[in-house]
């Protein structure tokens, strides 16, 4: 035992000596300065001024080819249409978005976009971060209305190529509050807006882009979103619009317009897929009032509700190690029923199928097939041709990327 | 027999919704243990992919984190916190 131990001596001394020494090295690069300046220079970093700013350029760009095949049938009787296009005023963007903060508590945000529809500006807005929970924003907003304008209609978001049928955005002037919050393992949201309005045109439509303030009340537009789960896997929400729309004076001064729609999100890794849901239904409500006939300039009214609505959902094996994870698979149904007896009266069904594949995580390659099948609803008297049936079938080829 | 007119129950049911929007709320008004122990990573697995793909660290410099942060706190409505720990997660 006795000569075990006394050949075990030595390497036991070596070890407490290496062990020694290299705790002094480590002791020493402790003890210096050199972690105090890289402290020092971390929270330097991390600090920012009140008055301290930082400007950035982000934004995105889409642009593709659109191969459609129209065809129109009334009766017996029956018309072909087909386009071949380089993208057009509903599939090609170049928007760059300007974001300038000012210290931790102010915001610019600006997007101007050019697409083949012109020059526009999707936002403009200067936003105030008052309080945890609490944004204050005015400029040129998107109305927080559903989900999909404000946050999945990005061209590098949304994995189709086209747009929901009659989902259309909604910018106005105005003012506008919002935040999120925990409650226990839930989380809530709220987004509300006061705007110059909506406006009501000469058909029966509502514009809600680039308006003119026409009256003196105020639109309010408003959206609470309800996160249940506590990995924010799904979140329910509910708005509401609401304001008169007539211009002030005429006959339609006291028309009041109310637009209600429901949302719906859920992501959840089910690995090695990730499988989305998404979805939103919507109902306008305008007040009943009588318009111009176009063809005998007579008076004729209709109930001026429509609805709106889409599911979409996809799937990709996001948690693969090899190139198919690369790949998303996507299908999307829309609804939209415009008044009937109006002049834009239709009842459309669609049906999308969409292969994506990303090149990265903001940079995608669409391959889109999109049917519609349209039954128009207008009347004889106005002018319009009730029955025809238009079926649209369309192939999208779309890049896509954020930068 | 009709007690109240439309516009009284529409105002009725707000009311009834409201109060019990706050019970909610009320019963469960702080962050529990399993929320507020999340790290900056697991939020930001968890709540970018609600929209889009979990965005890469190395995109931007931490400044630019810091603005683009303000941005998706508004867009997305994320809380307070969140925006913090994701920031701080895609600045290193």
């Amino acid at each position: 035992m006795r000569t075990i131990l006394r050949k075990l001596h030595l390497p036991i001394i070596s070890l407490l000596l290496f062990q020694t020494i290299t705790s002094k090295a480590q002791q020493v690069v402790v003890d210096s300065s050199l972690l105090d300046r890289i402290n020092a220079l971390e929270k330097q970093t991390n600090y920012i001024k009140p008055g301290d700013d930082h400007f950035m350029m982000v934004g995105l760009t889409t642009f593709g080819f659109v191969s459609n095949k129209t065809t129109m049938t009334l009766g017996d009787s029956s018309s072909i249409i087909k386009t071949h296009s380089l993208g057009d005023a509903s599939h090609y963007e170049f928007s760059p978005m300007f974001l300038w903060r000012h210290g931790k508590k102010l915001l610019l945000e600006f997007e101007p976009s050019f697409s083949n529809g012109g020059l526009g500006v999707n936002w403009a807005a200067i936003s105030y971060f008052a309080t945890p929970g609490l944004i204050i924003r005015g400029g040129y907003l998107v109305l927080p209305f559903g989900t999909y304008n404000k946050r999945l209609a990005a061209g590098w978001i949304n994995k189709f190529a086209s747009d929901p049928e009659g989902i259309a955005s909604a910018t106005d002037y105005g003012i506008e509050a919002e935040g999120g919050f925990q409650a226990g393992t839930m989380k809530w949201n709220y987004d509300l807006a006061l705007s110059n309005g909506i406006q009501l045109q000469h058909d029966g439509t509502l514009q809600n882009v680039g308006i003119t303030d026409n009256n003196k009340n105020r639109t309010f537009t408003g959206r609470i979103g309800w996160l249940p789960l506590a990995n924010s896997s799904l979140e329910l929400g509910a708005s509401l619009m609401t304001g008169k729309v007539g211009d002030a004076g005429s006959q339609n001064e006291n028309i009041k317009a109310t637009l209600y729609a429901l949302d719906l999100n859920y992501v959840e890794n089910i690995k090695p897929f990730q499988l989305n849901i998404k979805g939103q239904y919507g109902i306008t409500d305008v007040d009943n009032t009588s318009y111009m006939n176009p063809v005998d300039s007579s008076q004729y009214t209709f109930n001026n509700h429509t609805t709106t609505g889409y599911i979409m959902a996809s799937i990709r094996p996001a948690f693969v190690d090899n190139g198919i994870k690369n790949f998303e698979l996507a299908a999307r149904f829309g609804n939209y029923t415009s008044p009937a007896k109006s002049l834009w009266g239709t009842k459309d069904n669609s049906l999308a199928f969409a292969l994506d594949y990303w090149l990265n995580w903001r940079t995608v390659l669409k391959f889109t097939y999109e049917a519609i099948k349209g039954t128009n609803t207008t009347d004889v008297k106005l002018g319009g041709t009730p029955g025809l049936v238009t079926q649209s079938n369309s192939f999208y080829l779309q890049f896509s990327v954020q930068l | 027999m009709k007690f109240l007119s439309n516009k009284q129950s529409n105002v009725l049911m707000l009311i009834l919704a409201f109060i019990g929007l706050n019970a909610i709320l009320l019963n469960s008004c702080t962050a529990s243990e399993k929320i507020t122990s999340k790290s900056g990573a697991q939020l930001w697995g968890e709540n970018c992919q609600r929209c889009h793909n979990t965005p890469s660290p190395a995109t931007f410099s931490p400044e630019k984190w810091e603005t683009v942060g303000m941005h998706m706190q508004s867009r997305a409505l994320l809380t307070e916190t969140e925006k913090e720990k994701i920031v701080e997660f895609l600045k290193q």
